[in-house]
């Protein structure tokens, strides 16, 4: 660049080495200077500025060009060495990269509310144990909580599974990768799954709770985008073995019913197994006989209740038809019911044993009382009889013994509505049972502007009122364990604790006699078919007509039911056992009346889980223990004691005005033809 | 590339070809290249981020790379003068536009740097960076001609007057790095011309000054530098994900497209894009895009060390200060050498208005550099 120029149009001058030249040889035409061949002429005029200065000035420039480069030089090398130390000699070290680029919802603090549910009891909500704090289980997030009987059979397990979703967008080849999916998961469409991973979303569910295997042959296929998330499967190893008490899950995992529903956040969060009162041996040996008597009475279902008198634990609850818990998709809605608290039926004569106990605590009864039964007693639209009555007066006794409406309503009438209506509040009868079940249900009863003397009458022997087969053996467990009421609780207590307190509803000594009573019932009365030696069974039958029809009842559709209670000298269990609409047979004698139908399969339940339960059936001590329980059909009656029952309210009489149809509204009365009801209950 | 052409070829194109510095057009394309590289490495990413269609900010970016390159080459095809009509030209319009940012410009991020027009938001600073060196560079270069000593101040009076009322734009936009830049260039542009050294480092101490009252008078400004000097006071997130970035790249890198941090970081394609390079291609290929800039940088220098055209010795330089400082501040606040500022890499970072700038910059480099005879292109 620096040789001499010898192609410049004036080889006499100097070449200027700051002016600058035109790109054709020529000289540029600086502002200011002459125009053309002026190159001599500048050199001559600029001559004041010594070549020599510029020389000094071009070198200067150099040195500081030289300084620059250093300089840059410098900067990168700087660049350079720290580079080097970020990559290779002193790399930081990336934290939680993963877990940044998805961010895990912060863990919710436990509320340790009382299960929230719509359904759930309102009178026991204050009486609901808190569930116990959920514990933190980092790395378990996902496990829910297993569900065992009270001896830790397991109901309800969840197993690992995992889900299978795609993001289409990182989905190169849509078709191929649902062929190749179809290869491991035989259940996809292939035609619907290439429609979804051809599509512009970000992420498609395309498999649900795959095995383990089957995960880990998705994931060999190498299909870029696809993802799996970790998900469980909720199994039920016994199947249909309480299965209305588990309830469910639905695809999500979430409960649907029963005690999964009941527990849901219980289950989700605290991953300790949650232990059920449940027993699953005495479940079992419950199903089997009710399953037979079903078939047996041809009943288009069934119920069947264990409780433990003295803690309220419900150790069997069985009801039938039922369905296999792990496919509670597919259950019927009369699969699913939960007949044991989530019917209402009409107690019928079971509810005699309130009466009776009602009325010998309020003192205003005692057992030598006479109960007019040699006519019906018609009030209102209503006609009381008894059935295959007697048709004569009754003992105190003999009105349980032989299960006379007549003689039950006489005594509801002589205890009057209010304290009738205050027995039964006590009892929970008009409240949900407060069992942790979101099923339980409302009772049906008339209003208090609306419990007429009929109704105090009717209901004297179960009949204007519906309840679940739970109140009923509740309001039982209260008469023989002493006068406790409890709360019927679905969760094993724990064994060393002290037994619930309960809520005192009667004196004890109404509890020993009514005990004496409802063993009369099994050894001298309609109850007969439920004895099992050494096991002093004790019960009433109740038999009610099912409420439906124009005529307010259908005649021959029934509900069979046994309350019993064993042994009756220290009374541990209660076994309900319900048939609906149970037909007669030949073995009956033509009758489909809980004496026949019921009775045996409760007594049949008795001598099965009473071994299981630890309690063997007493003989060597039979005849004691029976002689102390025994207690007489006709009692004679202490001198100066009156035998009729002064009667405080209004003699129910024919004269007494007829209540105007609709009156009555409650639906289990609603009995209304022409001539009256005659409510045959026994 | 153009193997047909003669030497002897009297056409433009032919003597461009034997006079331009084939190397640093080497280098150059080298730098497009990696640029294509990167931004379909971090691209992806981003657009995923904020839902724009992936092809179209890819095509985009191919697009404005493909115009650098064109511009790059239709630049060096000008002679100096054209050069200097052209800075002239740009330093014009540029000073107009942005000081047309602002009253019209688009606020992004706090700042009013940009003006839409379709297709892409243009900052006009960017263009004002190199043309404004040209300009420079030719204000000092007639000074020198002058005889009388009141002319020859009168010149450098001018440019040192256009710097004042770049640096009153920028610091209004705020954007103090391009301010920093362009500053830095001029005061470099001084030195070369051989400003006494006393004179040289007054400026120096008074651009300190000025850092000095800007941490204490612009808060962002004193955030930034706090940060950097104490990590623990504040948000440093996205210099320390870059850190981490490298780290994961170590020597050889984890793989193209096999990076994390470009989910990571908003800005992964533009300012932080040499951290994607550090991750996916480790210190081997971060080393040497390093390289490509020094060379193009030192080789540019040392190609005018005999050039005796004050005005090409000093746009030159200029501009090859302007490159080497925006590539130099861009790796050394990714790799937390200096306190982070908001800087592309040239060509490398995704943004069609600063490669395009860059490009302008670049293509008089090399329109400079070419080798000429007493100023006459050979």
């Amino acid at each position: 660049m620096s040789t001499p120029d010898d192609t410049a149009p004036q080889p006499n001058a100097a070449p200027d080495p700051t002016s600058p030249v035109h790109r054709f040889g020529l000289p540029a035409r600086r502002a200011g200077a002459p125009d053309a061949g002026s190159t001599l002429r500048r050199e001559d005029t600029r001559g004041v500025a010594p070549a020599q200065d510029r020389r000094q000035a071009m070198e200067k420039t150099r040195e500081r060009l030289v300084f620059a480069a250093a300089g840059f030089a410098l900067l990168f090398s700087a660049v350079a060495v720290k580079l080097t130390v970020a990559t290779v000699i002193a790399p930081s070290l990336p934290k939680e990269q993963t877990a940044q680029r998805r961010p895990e919802p912060a863990p919710v603090a436990p509320p340790p509310a009382a299960p929230a549910d719509a359904a759930a009891p309102q009178q026991a909500a204050a009486a609901v144990p808190p569930p116990a704090p959920p514990k933190p289980a980092p790395g378990e997030h996902l496990v829910r909580a297993s569900i065992t009987d009270r001896n830790g059979e397991i109901l309800a397990i969840s197993l690992p599974t995992a889900s299978v979703f795609a993001n289409p967008r990182e989905m190169i080849d849509p078709t191929d990768a649902a062929a190749k999916l179809k290869t491991v998961l035989k259940a996809i469409d292939v035609a619907q799954v290439t429609k979804r991973l051809a599509g512009g979303k970000q992420f498609v569910y395309l498999a649900r709770q795959i095995t383990p295997r089957e995960q880990l042959a998705v994931n060999n296929l190498g299909i870029p985008g696809i993802y799996f998330e970790p998900t469980e499967r909720r199994r039920y190893p016994l199947g249909r073995v309480a299965a209305q008490v588990i309830g469910g899950v639905d695809v999500d995992g979430k409960g649907v019913a029963g005690v999964e529903k009941f527990f849901e956040q219980r289950l989700a969060e605290d991953h300790d197994k949650l232990q059920l009162s449940i027993d699953v041996r005495v479940q079992a040996a419950v199903r089997d006989e009710l399953v037979k008597a079903v078939a047996d009475f041809n009943a288009i279902a069934g119920c069947g209740i264990v409780m433990d008198v003295r803690t309220g634990e419900v150790l069997a609850m069985v009801n039938l038809p039922d369905y296999d818990a792990n496919d509670v998709g597919h259950a019927t809605e009369d699969e699913r019911k939960n007949r044991a608290v989530w019917g209402n039926y009409e107690p019928g004569s079971t509810f005699k044993l309130q009466t009776a106990a009602m009325t010998l605590d309020s003192g205003i009864g005692h057992l030598w009382n006479i109960y007019d039964a040699s006519a019906p007693i018609h009030i209102g639209r209503f006609s009381i009889s008894d059935f295959e009555g007697k048709h004569r007066p009754l003992y105190f006794p003999e009105v349980l013994a032989y299960s006379s409406n007549i003689g039950a309503a006489h005594m509801a009438q002589s205890v009057g509505a209010e304290r009738q209506r205050e027995w039964l509040g006590k009892m929970g009868m008009f409240s949900r049972i407060g069992i942790e079940l979101p099923e339980a249900s409302r009772p049906i009863f008339p209003p208090v502007n609306n419990w007429k003397e009929a109704a105090t009458l009717t209901i004297g022997f179960g009949h204007g009122i519906a309840v679940s087969p739970l109140h009923v053996v509740r309001g039982t467990s209260a008469i023989a364990n002493g006068g406790l009421v409890l709360r019927p609780t679905i969760l094993a207590r724990p064994v060393d604790a002290a037994p619930p307190a309960g809520e005192r509803i009667m004196q004890q000594s109404t509890s020993d006699v009514m005990r004496k009573l409802m063993r009369l019932v099994v050894t001298d009365g309609y109850g007969k078919t439920a004895e099992v030696p050494g096991y002093f069974v004790g019960g009433k039958t109740g038999t009610a007509e099912k409420v439906g029809g124009k005529s307010g009842y259908k005649k021959h559709a029934n509900i069979a039911a046994f309350m019993s209670v064993f042994p009756m000298n220290a009374p541990r269990y209660a076994v309900y056992m319900m048939l609906d609409e149970p037909k007669a047979n030949s073995t009956t004698h033509g009758y489909a009346t809980a004496g026949w139908v019921a009775a045996p399969a409760a007594g049949r339940v008795i001598g099965r889980i009473g071994p299981m339960l630890g309690l063997l059936p007493e003989t060597d001590t039979a005849a004691a223990t029976q002689a102390s329980l025994a207690i007489a059909l006709q009692p004679g009656h202490p001198p100066g004691a009156a035998t009729t029952v002064a009667k405080p309210d209004s003699k129910p009489a024919p004269a007494k005005p007829p209540a105007k149809p609709g009156d009555f509204k409650h639906e289990a009365a609603l009995a209304q033809p022409a001539g009256g009801v005659t409510l045959a209950n026994r | 590339m153009m193997p047909t052409l003669s030497r002897a070829d009297p056409s433009l194109l032919g003597r461009w070809w034997w006079t331009v510095d084939r190397w640093t057009m080497l280098a150059i394309a080298t730098l497009i290249f990696f640029g294509y590289v990167m931004m379909l490495a971090a691209s992806p990413a981003v657009a995923e981020r904020i839902h724009t269609a992936r092809d179209i900010f890819i095509l985009k970016q191919v697009i404005f790379l493909a115009a650098a390159g064109v511009v790059v080459v239709g630049v060096s095809l000008l002679s100096p003068r054209g050069v200097r009509r052209l800075a002239l030209a740009g330093c014009t319009l540029a000073l107009v536009l942005t000081a047309l940012t602002l009253v019209a410009g688009t606020e992004i991020k706090g700042a009013r740097r940009w003006i839409s027009v379709p297709g892409m938001s243009l900052q006009p600073s960017e263009f004002l960076k190199p043309c404004f060196a040209v300009v420079a560079a030719w204000l000092l270069s007639e000074g020198l001609r002058e005889t009388t000593r009141a002319k020859r101040l009168a010149w450098p009076g001018l440019a040192l007057l256009i710097a004042g009322l770049i640096g009153v734009l920028l610091k209004s936009q705020p954007d103090m790095g391009m301010l920093a830049v362009i500053i830095g260039v001029f005061i470099i542009q001084l030195f070369v011309n051989g400003l006494n050294l006393f004179l040289v480092a007054g400026l120096i101490a008074s651009a300190i000054g000025g850092a000095v009252a800007a941490y204490f008078t612009i808060s962002h400004f004193r955030s930034r530098v706090d940060r950097f000097l104490d990590p623990s006071t504040g948000d440093n997130w996205q210099v320390m994900r870059a850190q981490e970035a490298f780290g994961a790249g170590g020597l050889l890198g984890r793989g193209p497209g096999e990076g994390h941090v470009k989910d990571l970081i908003p800005d992964a394609h533009a300012d932080f894009v040499f951290a994607v390079a550090g991750e996916e291609f480790g210190l081997v290929i971060c080393g040497l895009i390093l390289l490509v800039f020094a060379f193009i940088v030192l080789r540019a220098l040392s190609r005018v060390l005999n050039d005796h055209d004050p005005f090409v010795v000093l746009a030159t330089a200029g501009l090859a200060s302007g490159f080497g400082l925006q590539a130099f501040v861009n790796m050394a606040s990714t790799l937390r050498l200096i306190p982070t500022k908001g800087m592309t890499l040239p060509f490398i970072s995704y943004g069609g208005s600063s490669a395009l700038a860059v490009a302008l910059g670049v293509g008089m480099l090399l329109a400079l550099t070419r080798r000429r005879q007493n100023g006459d292109l050979l």
